[in-house]
Order: structure tokens, then C-alpha cells, then sequence
């Protein structure tokens, strides 16, 4: 007997209905056949097709039952490891950017760095991973404050791991013999802020030209010696109408960077104080990044590796394929505290970054426990059920619930809870606002455009072109 | 060409026996190893406390490690694996259910019982070994290869298997055995040459073979066992490699590699080479095509048996160094060329007069 998968549908531009499954299998069809479909008066030419695209099977025991399981558990595998560590030596910054999102202190103040017992607490920690290969993220306040730590911690990881990786996430105002020498190790990678060109970046981060001028020198100074490789930079976004998305795009590839993650300043921590406009522009981003996008794509036109938004490549990753999880932002599961945390200067451990912003603001405390002692992962665990959408009552009935994930800290850092309807939040509208855009691209078959996101993806030309997968039942 | 069988004189009547080389007089460990040296003349000689063989043709140095099987009666012995080599494969047994147009080791009535040789000899094999099982269909003596694997990986979990079977001789009862633990360390390879159903069947000569497969192919994915999948490109299913793709992309997207693979002249082949080879240097469309999908779906696709130059370049990624290194040549043209090291080569008995049309170096 026919087994029919849990399938579901958007209408997209173009006149076109989506189709999709839990599984990550979708395709592109019209009215008609999504009504014969809900009647259940599919022809058999139908069912065949609705067969091959892993929609449903003839048995519960048959290829095609089976191996729609397949496809859904690979949807849904998510690392266990522990193998990604987010370590913050210091909260001391020379800078006082107007958005920081971590309440940095100054620079001279004390008690804000791990003490030797911490220290020691963390290298423990470190020994104790099963892991093969670690990454670890140094994270501030800004981290070559404490070169002596960095030092410390990588030597100790390098001898542990068959693998380890260092990224030092830095403000770029120091380049000493002592960090350079650091960052001569080939597993060290440098990253950035780099908001756009040079008034908007003093606007928002240095205030002052001179400081701004060194950012520069020293940004052209690690690309010209490391390679743009090595160095990648971040911006953060002040949404406003009159934003100057060429301004940030020019920035980007004079220096030779070929991504760019459109991040807009994020309502937490220090930030929320200084921009409490940003709980709800979605209009206003909405708006802007598009702009953006639409640049990206006439700028990539005869380019044969362009710049892309990381972030809308990521969604097209995830749209066509599993396994893109690295982005701890957008993924599903998304479990706290598994494969990788984050240990605060005091010691504290927190399952992402957001969530010690959260805790520092007095919003919610979503601590594991301080390094040394035993985790407390009882609160997380009861987060973590709600930490999928595939239990959310908008979420399941959502066509691009597969590719899509949840991200509780940010509904919890909004709106102070979990629970409000998902399509309600921030998170949600930009999600959807993304894969909109995705599925109306490829449902118009514009050649231009899929030949631009092939090459973001690293695809071959023609391939999406030759893989969308278009139904019309009274061809068949 | 590396000769796999050689001159070995023993001058018992013995049965035949398993034994492996050692140079090193200290890595003897057991009964089978056998020390060998160069003979003052010409050749090498082996020796246990018992026994004596004498290898006219061969050096010690070539042979230092194999693992042999020895028949005195015919002065011969088979290399069944060579140490130095990555492409160990046993040949379980030559009878088989299906009539391949390519076979390349075309089917006999009579079954020359193996098992327990083989047994010992991956025993014998060195350290992380990968060996090769093949046929004929290794499956028809399903109950022996599988006392064979279990034997073999309960003692060495160190080896690996690669069993290459048409996967028509499995049932519900083998459940048990495919999700037994050992089947981490075996890789079923299986071939599937298209996915219109006549397609297949006709290529291996046998009705409703198809159907039978992806009944059976619903047990490995069942059993989460390891599969490769294999296709050899021909004029009888060029075309259909596109929709291939995607059928394997979506319903066997778990196989660690799909293997699209040119064909190789012997055997059948090189009866019917004229109506099944299609020259892919001269339309490399439907397999581009089929790259394609395989890309977008992230199923992992190498190309076997395809010599560099005659893959568009954007392509040439996905082609693997193949050809087993003891039928491996080069042609002429091969002379000039700097792309040697992670080239398949050519098989030895490839026949450039009908071969691909568009090679040069590069």
C-alpha cells in the first residue's frame, strides 16, 4: 500500500507551488497538482514521479521507504563532540566600539582576566576532550592583551590534538613582535570587524581618525604579510535608509575578501543599551540586505569566484544539501553545550556567545557552571527540547522547516522568552524573508541569477539549472 | 604487467599450502612465514624448518612480505597478496548468475574451493590491509565468504574488505550478519548500470535483475552497511547516466563513492567492444551531466579507468589513479605528459587502433 511522507507546500513567485519534506526533498509544481495531490486523484504517471523524488513509497518495508529515512536522519545528525571551544582570557579592550556586544571593560581595569586557577581549570578541561581535533576561538575583550595566554593555551593544544585550530578574533591595534610571531604559526587565522570604509568604520568603532588610520595600516599590513586566507573580517551593520551598501561592498574587495556576512548590529548586550531600535526593524533590514544582495549578484555577473553574503550562501547551502551545521546560528537540532561552549573570563561556561551576553545584561543566566566544577546542564536540557523545530507548531507545517533551525537565544534576548509563535519573531521573518527569495530565484529559472549562486555555492555551471526539479502533470 | 603467478619449485607432492616471505630473519612469527634470500645465481630461495622453495624468476626483495599459495605438483605459486601493492583482490570463485556484455572475467560451470587458503592467507596480510573480494559472484558460496569475513575481521580488526557483488543472493536472514559490527570494515561494492530496469537487465543478462536489487539494496541500507556503487559506462546506458545520478543521489545517497567507471578490453569487452564501448573523450555530456547531479546531491562520485586527458578539465578532480598497478600501461602519447603520477594510466590490453579518439599529454 502506498506510503505517502509528510510533505508540505508554499506558493512562490512565479506562479509556482514549493514542495518540500522533512527530508530535504522538494521540487516545483502548480496548482493542479498540489489540488490532485490534497484529493488524492494523483495518476499513476503522478505517483511515479512523487516515488523518485523521495515523496512516498509502495510499502513501509520497500528502497523507497527506506531510504527516506535515511535522508531524514541525515537532516537531523548533529555533532556530539566536543570540539569547538570559544575561550574569552581577558574582557579588557582598547576600544569602545558603540555597539560592542560583550560589555567590554577598559583597558587598565582589574579582575577582569582569567586568574592562574582559572587557567589551569581550562587546560584541565582541554585535556579531558576526547576529541582528535579542536578549534579554538579567542574571543574578548580583546584577546592579544593576554598574548602570554594565547601562547599558553596553544601550546598545550597543539601537543593534546592530532589537529587544532586557532582563530584569534582581534581589533587589530596591536601587531607587537610577540603577536606576530603568534600569528606566523600556521594554525593560527586572524579575524576582524571591518564595517565598510573608513568614515563608517570610525563612526562606529574607533571615533578616533588616528585609531582608525592604524586599524587600516594594520589590516593592509597582515594581508600584504598573510594573504587574505588567513585574515577574514566581520562587519556589523547600522541598519538606516540611508545606508550605503557599495560603501561596504568596495571595502570588502579592495582588500581582496571574497565573503561578506551582512550582520546587523544584534540587539544584546552592550548593544541593546546604545540601538533599542533594533528589537524590530525587520522592515528596514529587510529592505537593506535585499539592496545588498541585488548588488552582490550585478557586481558577480562575469566574475568567475564573487563575493557572496555568507550568510544567504549558507541558506542555499542548506536548501539543497545536509550537513551544513557549522554555523551555529542556523542549524536543526541545535542542541546547547554538546559540541561546542564558551568559557568566560570569570570562568563561567556558557553554551554560545549570545547566551554570556544574555547573562551579562541580567536578562537570563543560562550558565553551565563555572570551569572546575561539574556542569549544570539541567537548564539547558530543558531548552534544548525547544532547541528544534520540529516540534514547533508553525515550524512543522513550514516548506522550509529542512533547511532551516531555531535560534532560542536570540527569540530569548527579543522577547525575554522562548515560547512567543515562531512566525512572530525576528529570526522566523528573516528566515523566511531568505528562502522566499531562494525558491522564487529558482522557481523563475532566471539564468543569470542561479548562475550567480552556483558560483557562491562552488558548483559547476549549469548545475542548479539541470537540478531543479519542475513538475507539471499534464506533461506526463 | 606484475606477473600474480610464479614459477615456485618445491619438490614435494604436497597439497597445495600458504605461506609469506620474510627477508628479515627476525619478523618470523609462525609456521607460514618462510625465510627469503637471493640465490648466488639468479632467482631467491625460501626456506621454514621443513622446507625449501626455490623462485627462479623473481628477487627477494620483490617478494619480501607476500603471502603465497604454493602448488608443488605444478611448480607454481599465486601471489594473493603482494605486499608492496594496494590492490589485493581474491577471486572467490569463477561461477556466477549473471552474463555481463563486459564481463571481464566470464563465468565457468565448475567452483575450484578456496576458502580455507584465502582464510589463512588474510590472515597472513600485513598490518591496515585492504583486500579485494571478487568472482565470478563471491555470494553463491554466500555461507563460506561470510565465515571467511567473519574469521578473518574477529582476529585482524586492523583489515579492510572491498566484496564486489551483484547483491542478488541476499535475503531478510542476512540482516543479522550485515549489522554485525565487522561490517564496519567491509565496503560492499555493487553495481547498478542505470535506472531504467531493462537497461540493467540486459546489460547483465538477467530478467528482473533489477528488481531483485533494489529489494536487496533495501537490506544494506537497513543494515547501515558500507556500500559503493558501481557503473560501467556503455553505449547501452550512457544516456541514462543523468537520471542515474539522481536516482542514487535520493535513494542511495548513503554509498561512500559511486564508482562510474570506463570499460576495461578483455573478456567479453573485447568481443563486444564494438557495439558497448562509448568513447567518453568524444561526448563527455551525459556523464558531465551526471557529475552534476551527483555534486549538487553531495554524492561522493569518482571516475575509474579514465585517463586524465580525456576528462574536460573541470572534471578531471573526480578521476581516481585506478588501474591496479599489475595491469597498468602507458601508450605513446603518454611520453610528454606531467599528469603520469595521478593518471589511471591505461589496462594493458587497451588497443589504441579502437580506443578513445581525443588523448594527448598534459
Amino acid at each position: 500500500m502506498t506510503v505517502r511522507f509528510p510533505a508540505k507546500f508554499r506558493d512562490v513567485d512565479a506562479g509556482s507551488i514549493f514542495m518540500s519534506n522533512e527530508a530535504g526533498d522538494f521540487f516545483f509544481t502548480n496548482e493542479q497538482f498540489l489540488d490532485a495531490y490534497a484529493a488524492g486523484t494523483t495518476t499513476e504517471a503522478d505517483d511515479q514521479f512523487l516515488q523518485n523524488q523521495g515523496f512516498q513509497s509502495q510499502s513501509s518495508n520497500d528502497l523507497y521507504f527506506y531510504s527516506y529515512l535515511s535522508r531524514l536522519v541525515k537532516r537531523q545528525t548533529y555533532r556530539t563532540e566536543l570540539s569547538y571551544i570559544i575561550l574569552v582570557p581577558t574582557l579588557r579592550c582598547d576600544l569602545s566600539c558603540s555597539y560592542c556586544q560583550v560589555s567590554r571593560v577598559a583597558e587598565n581595569a582589574i579582575g577582569f582576566d582569567w586568574s592562574e586557577e582559572t587557567t589551569e581549570h581550562v587546560i584541565n578541561f582541554l585535556d579531558g576532550l576526547e576529541t582528535k581535533s579542536i578549534k579554538i576561538e579567542f574571543q574578548g575583550g580583546e584577546p592579544t592583551i593576554r598574548m602570554d595566554l594565547l601562547s599558553r593555551i596553544s601550546s598545550f593544544c597543539r601537543q593534546k590534538f592530532d589537529e587544532a585550530q586557532f582563530v584569534v578574533c582581534t581589533n587589530l591595534q596591536r601587531l607587537d613582535e610577540e603577536v606576530l610571531t603568534y600569528y606566523d604559526n600556521e594554525d593560527v587565522t586572524i579575524s576582524t570587524s571591518l564595517d565598510g570604509d573608513i568614515n563608517t568604520h570610525t563612526k562606529n568603532r574607533t571615533v578616533d581618525h588616528e585609531i582608525t588610520d592604524r586599524f587600516f595600516a594594520n589590516l593592509d599590513f597582515v594581508l600584504k604579510r598573510f594573504g587574505p586566507n588567513k585574515v577574514s573580517a566581520l562587519p556589523t551593520i547600522e541598519l538606516s535608509e540611508d545606508f550605503d551598501p557599495t560603501a561596504l561592498y568596495e571595502a570588502y574587495a579592495s582588500y581582496g575578501f571574497k565573503s561578506i556576512y551582512f550582520r546587523p548590529v544584534n540587539y544584546q548586550g552592550f548593544a541593546r543599551k546604545k540601538h533599542s531600535d533594533s528589537i524590530d526593524n525587520f522592515a528596514l533590514w529587510r529592505k537593506v540586505y535585499f539592496n545588498f544582495l541585488d548588488l552582490l549578484i550585478s557586481e558577480a555577473a562575469d566574475n568567475p569566484n564573487p563575493i557572496d553574503e555568507y550568510y544567504f550562501t549558507l541558506c542555499l547551502k542548506r536548501f539543497f544539501q545536509a550537513g551544513h551545521d557549522s554555523h551555529v546560528d542556523l542549524r536543526n537540532p541545535n542542541p546547547f553545550g554538546r559540541d561546542y561552549l564558551l568559557v568566560d573570563y570569570d570562568g563561567q561556561i556558557y553554551p554560545t556567545d549570545e547566551a554570556r551576553m544574555l547573562a551579562r545584561v541580567g536578562q537570563v543566566d543560562l550558565s553551565m557552571g563555572k570551569i572546575g566544577s561539574n556542569f549544570d546542564t539541567e537548564k539547558l536540557n530543558q531548552l534544548n527540547y525547544l532547541n528544534m523545530n520540529n516540534i514547533h507548531e508553525e515550524c512543522i507545517h513550514c516548506a522550509y522547516q529542512y533547511a532551516c533551525g531555531t535560534d532560542l537565544v536570540d527569540d530569548l534576548s527579543r522577547y525575554g522568552r522562548v515560547d512567543i509563535p515562531k512566525v512572530d519573531t525576528w529570526f522566523c521573518r528573516k528566515q523566511l524573508a531568505i528562502f522566499d527569495r531562494i525558491a522564487g530565484d529558482l522557481a523563475s529559472d532566471n539564468r543569470n541569477v542561479l548562475s550567480v549562486y552556483e558560483r557562491w555555492m562552488g558548483l559547476p555551471d549549469q548545475t542548479l539549472s539541470e537540478g531543479i526539479i519542475r513538475y507539471d502533470p499534464t506533461n506526463h | 604487467m606484475i606477473p600474480l603467478t610464479i614459477r615456485a619449485l618445491d619438490s614435494s607432492n604436497d597439497d597445495p599450502y600458504v605461506i609469506r616471505l620474510r627477508s628479515d630473519k627476525s619478523q618470523i612469527e609462525n609456521e607460514a612465514d618462510f625465510w627469503i634470500r637471493k640465490m648466488p645465481t639468479v632467482g631467491a630461495v625460501a626456506t621454514s624448518a621443513t622446507k625449501t622453495i626455490y623462485f627462479p624468476n623473481n628477487t627477494s626483495s620483490e617478494l619480501d612480505g607476500d603471502v603465497l599459495l604454493v602448488t608443488p605438483t605444478k611448480g607454481l605459486a599465486n601471489r594473493l597478496i603482494r605486499a608492496a601493492s594496494s590492490h589485493n583482490t581474491f577471486l572467490v570463485t569463477e561461477q556466477c548468475d549473471q552474463l555481463c556484455v563486459m564481463c571481464s572475467q566470464p563465468p565457468k560451470k565448475h567452483h575450484h574451493d578456496l576458502f580455507a587458503e584465502l582464510t589463512t592467507a588474510a590472515l597472513l596480510a600485513p598490518k591496515g590491509a585492504i583486500i579485494g573480494i571478487s568472482g565470478g559472484e563471491p555470494t553463491l558460496h554466500k555461507a563460506d565468504l561470510f565465515n571467511l569475513l567473519t574469521d578473518v575481521l574477529s582476529k585482524r580488526p586492523d583489515l579492510q574488505f572491498h566484496v564486489l557483488t551483484n547483491a542478488q543472493h541476499f535475503s531478510e536472514n542476512d540482516l543479522h550478519f550485515l549489522k554485525d559490527k565487522i561490517n564496519r570494515n567491509i565496503v560492499w561494492g555493487i553495481p547498478i548500470y542505470s535506472d531504467v530496469p531493462d537497461v540493467h537487465d540486459q546489460i547483465v543478462g538477467k530478467t528482473g535483475a533489477f528488481e531483485n536489487l533494489l529489494e536487496n539494496l533495501t537490506l544494506f541500507i537497513r543494515a547501515g552497511a558500507r556500500l559503493e556503487i558501481r557503473t560501467v559506462i556503455m553505449q547501452q546506458n550512457a544516456r541514462t547516466l543523468p537520471n542515474l545520478a539522481k536516482f542514487l543521489s535520493k535513494q542511495l545517497g548513503n554509498a561512500e563513492t559511486w564508482a562510474v567507471m570506463q570499460l576495461e578490453n578483455i573478456g567479453y569487452a573485447r568481443k563486444n567492444w564494438a557495439d558497448i564501448f562509448y568513447d567518453h573523450s568524444v561526448d563527455f555530456t551525459p556523464i558531465a551531466e551526471g557529475l552534476r547531479a551527483a555534486i549538487l546531491n553531495e554524492l561522493p562520485t569518482k571516475l575509474y579507468n579514465f585517463p586524465l586527458c580525456t576528462i574536460p578539465s573541470e572534471f578531471r578532480e573526480f578521476a581516481v589513479p585506478s588501474i591496479s598497478d599489475w595491469k597498468k600501461k602507458n601508450i605513446d602519447i603518454c611520453k610528454n605528459c606531467n599528469a603520469l603520477n595521478s593518471c589511471s594510466g591505461f589496462f594493458e590490453w587497451y588497443d589504441h587502433t579502437n580506443g578513445f579518439r581525443q588523448v594527448g599529454a598534459l
